[in-house]
C-alpha cells in the first residue's frame, strides 16, 4: 500500500511538471499547444537512450533531454508563431501525429511499438536512486524547481512581455516587443521544462513505448490545467492530482463494472472539460474574471 | 504498375478525405468554430449505420438516411447547447475547441461501452474489387466515392452561389455583423451551417465504414485530416478543402511507393507543416495573416 501511494505521488509530480510547463505557454502566453505529449515522449526516449548508452546520471540525461526538446520545439514555433493562433494548435497537432509515427516506426532507435526496455536505475551525484522514497524526493524537487522557474519567469520583464502579447499583440509590438521572438522563446522554455518530466518518467517506469505519448495524453495534460485553472501557479498541480486520483477513486465504486472503468474515467474528464468550458472556463482555482485568462 | 495502382487508390482515398474535409471547412469557414467533434459526427454516423444495417438488418438506404439524419441532429445540438453558451460570454477559439474535444472524448467512450473498442465493418458485395484492365484493381465503392465527391461539390457550389441560404452562409463567413445589419439572424445561419457541415460528412462516414471499417477512435484521424485539408486549401475555401483532401489522399497513398506503410500516416502532417511554413494562407485562402 505504501508502495502504491509512493508510486501515485511520483506520477502526480511528473504530471504536475507536464501540466505546469504547458500552463506556462497556455496561461501566460496564450499559446495553445497540442504537442506536449510529443515533447514528453521525445524527452523520455532521449533520457532512456542516454541512460542505456552514455550515463544513468540525471545530471546528464535531464539537460540533454531539455536541450533536445527546446531545439525540436522550433520545428513548430518557427513556422506557426508568425501567423494567427489557430495555426499553432494545428501545427502542434501535426507534430504530435508525426512524433507518434516516428516513435512507433523508427525501429532502429525507438524499438518500435515494443519500445525501449531495461532503462537502468537513475543516479544523482553518484548515488543510485533505488528506493521509491528517494525517487519521490527527486521528483518533488524537480516539480518545485519547475514551479519556481515559472513563478519567477512570470514576474520578470519577460513574463510581463508574454502577458502583454497575450492580451494585445499589436499593442505589445507597438511598444517595441518582438512577439514572434518572445513567443518562440516561451515555447522553447515550456518544452525544455516538459523534458524534465520525460526523463523522470523513463527512469521511473524503466521502459518507454509510444502508447504513452499519444494525442490523448496531450489532451489529458491540457485537461489537468483546465480543470485546475490556467494561468495560476498551483492550478496545474491540483489538476494533476485530480486526474490521477480519479481512476484510483473510481475503483472504490464497486457497482461499476471493472471492464468499463477506463471508459467511465474518460467520460468523466471529457464531461468535466465541456461543463467547465461552459460554466467556468478559468478552472477550479482560476481567476473568476475570464477576461484576464481567455480573452485572446 | 504499382505506381498506377497507388495513384488509383490515392484518388479513392483523396475523394473520401475531400468529403470529410469539406464539412469541416463549411463549419470552420462560416462560424470560426474549431469543430473538433466533426470527427465524432463521422463516428456516430458510421456506428449507427453499422448498428442498423448489420445488426438489425434494416435496409441499407433507410439505415444510411437515418444515420445521416442523426449526424445532422448531433451537429446542430452541439452548436445550440455547447458552442453557443460558450460564445455568449468571452468565448474564445480555444475554449470552444476544448469543449468540442471533451464532447469527442465522451462520445468515443460511450461508443466503446456500447460496441466495444475493436474494429467493426459492414460486409457488402460492393467492396469487391474489379479488374479494370492492366492489372489495376478498383472497387465499386471506390468509384462511388469519387462520383459522390464530384456530385457533392457540384451541388455545394450551386447551393452556395445560387440559393438565398447559401449566399447568406458565405456572407456570414465574411462579416457576421453585416449579416445582422441586413436583418438576418447569424445564430440561425450558424445552425444551418452545422446542419450542412454534418450532412456533408455522412457520405464519407457511410462509404468508409464499408470500405475500411470503423473504430471508436477513428474520429481523431478524420478531424485531423479535415483540419489539414482545410489549412492546405485555405481557410474559407471549400474548393480548397476538397483539393486539399485529394492531395492528402494521393500523397498518403503514393508514399507507400517509397516508404513502409507505417510512415504513410505521417505524410499528411508533414505536408501540413510544410504549408504552414511556406504558404500559411493555403492554396486558395486570402486572409491567413493576423
Amino acid at each position: 500500500m505504501v508502495g502504491y501511494i509512493l508510486n501515485l505521488l511520483i506520477l502526480v509530480s511528473i504530471s504536475g511538471i507536464l501540466a505546469a510547463s504547458l500552463n506556462f505557454i497556455i496561461g501566460y502566453a496564450g499559446i495553445y499547444s497540442m504537442a506536449h505529449a510529443a515533447f514528453f515522449g521525445i524527452a523520455a526516449y532521449t533520457g532512456a537512450l542516454i541512460a542505456l548508452h552514455v550515463s544513468a546520471s540525471l545530471l546528464v540525461a535531464i539537460p540533454a533531454a531539455m536541450a533536445m526538446c527546446a531545439a525540436l520545439s522550433l520545428v513548430i514555433s518557427l513556422p506557426s508563431l508568425r501567423v494567427r493562433g489557430e495555426y499553432f494548435v494545428v501545427a502542434s497537432l501535426g507534430l504530435q501525429m508525426i512524433a507518434f509515427t516516428v516513435f512507433s516506426e523508427w525501429k532502429d532507435v525507438t524499438g518500435g511499438l515494443g519500445g525501449i526496455t531495461g532503462v537502468p536505475i537513475a543516479t544523482l551525484f553518484g548515488y543510485k536512486l533505488r528506493s521509491l522514497e528517494s525517487f519521490l524526493v527527486v521528483s518533488l524537487a524537480c516539480l518545485a524547481f519547475v514551479t519556481g522557474v515559472i513563478y519567477v519567469l512570470a514576474r520578470t520583464s519577460f513574463g510581463r512581455s508574454l502577458r502583454a502579447i497575450r492580451d494585445n499583440e499589436v499593442a505589445a509590438a507597438a511598444f517595441g516587443k518582438n512577439p514572434t521572438l518572445v513567443k518562440t522563446i516561451a515555447v522553447a522554455i515550456s518544452s525544455a521544462l516538459c523534458g524534465i518530466a520525460g526523463v523522470l518518467y523513463a527512469f521511473h517506469v524503466s521502459f518507454v513505448n509510444p502508447e504513452t505519448f499519444t494525442v490523448d495524453q496531450s489532451v489529458l495534460i491540457m485537461a489537468m490545467i483546465i480543470i485546475g485553472g490556467t494561468g495560476t501557479v498551483f492550478g496545474p498541480i491540483l489538476g494533476a492530482l485530480i486526474i490521477h486520483l480519479l481512476p484510483a477513486g473510481l475503483t472504490y465504486l464497486t457497482f461499476l463494472p471493472a471492464r468499463e472503468l477506463a471508459s467511465m474515467q474518460q467520460i468523466i474528464y471529457g464531461g468535466a472539460m465541456v461543463l467547465l468550458m461552459i460554466y467556468r472556463p478559468s478552472g477550479i482555482i482560476g481567476r473568476a474574471n475570464l477576461k484576464d485568462t481567455w480573452s485572446k | 504498375m504499382l505506381f498506377l495502382q497507388l495513384l488509383v487508390d490515392g484518388l479513392q482515398l483523396g475523394a473520401l478525405y475531400a468529403l470529410m474535409a469539406v464539412g469541416f471547412a463549411v463549419i470552420f469557414g462560416s462560424t470560426r468554430v474549431f469543430h473538433y467533434a466533426h470527427g465524432t459526427t463521422y463516428v456516430i454516423i458510421g456506428y449507427l449505420f453499422y448498428w442498423l444495417a448489420e445488426r438489425l438488418h434494416v435496409p441499407w438506404w433507410l439505415a444510411a438516411a437515418f444515420a445521416a439524419f442523426a449526424g445532422v441532429v448531433f451537429g446542430v445540438a452541439l452548436d445550440r447547447y455547447v458552442y453557443r453558451p460558450i460564445q455568449r460570454d468571452e468565448g474564445s477559439f480555444f475554449t470552444v475547441f476544448v469543449a468540442s474535444f471533451g464532447i469527442g472524448v465522451v462520445a468515443e467512450n460511450i461508443i466503446i461501452i456500447l460496441f466495444g473498442a475493436s474494429f467493426v465493418s459492414i460486409s457488402t458485395p460492393l467492396t469487391r474489387a474489379a479488374d479494370v484492365g492492366g492489372g489495376i484493381v478498383v472497387s465499386y465503392l471506390g468509384i462511388f466515392s469519387v462520383l459522390a465527391a464530384g456530385l457533392l461539390f457540384t451541388f455545394l457550389n450551386w447551393f452556395l452561389a445560387r440559393t438565398d441560404v447559401g449566399v447568406a452562409l458565405r456572407a456570414l463567413s465574411e462579416n457576421p455583423e453585416l449579416v445582422r445589419g441586413f436583418g438576418l439572424n447569424p445564430r440561425k445561419l450558424s445552425q444551418y451551417t452545422f446542419a450542412l457541415g454534418s450532412l456533408l460528412v455522412a457520405p464519407a462516414a457511410l462509404v468508409a465504414t464499408c470500405v475500411t471499417g470503423l473504430t471508436p477512435t477513428a474520429g481523431h484521424r478524420v478531424v485531423l485530416i479535415s483540419i489539414a485539408a482545410s489549412i492546405i486549401g485555405g481557410i474559407g475555401s471549400l474548393r480548397g478543402a476538397g483539393l486539399g483532401g485529394l492531395i492528402l489522399g494521393l500523397a498518403e497513398s503514393l508514399a507507400v511507393w517509397k516508404l513502409s506503410t507505417g510512415w504513410s500516416e505521417a505524410v499528411a502532417f508533414v505536408i501540413l507543416l510544410g504549408f504552414i511554413l511556406a504558404r500559411p494562407s493555403g492554396l486558395f485562402g486570402t486572409r491567413a495573416r493576423v
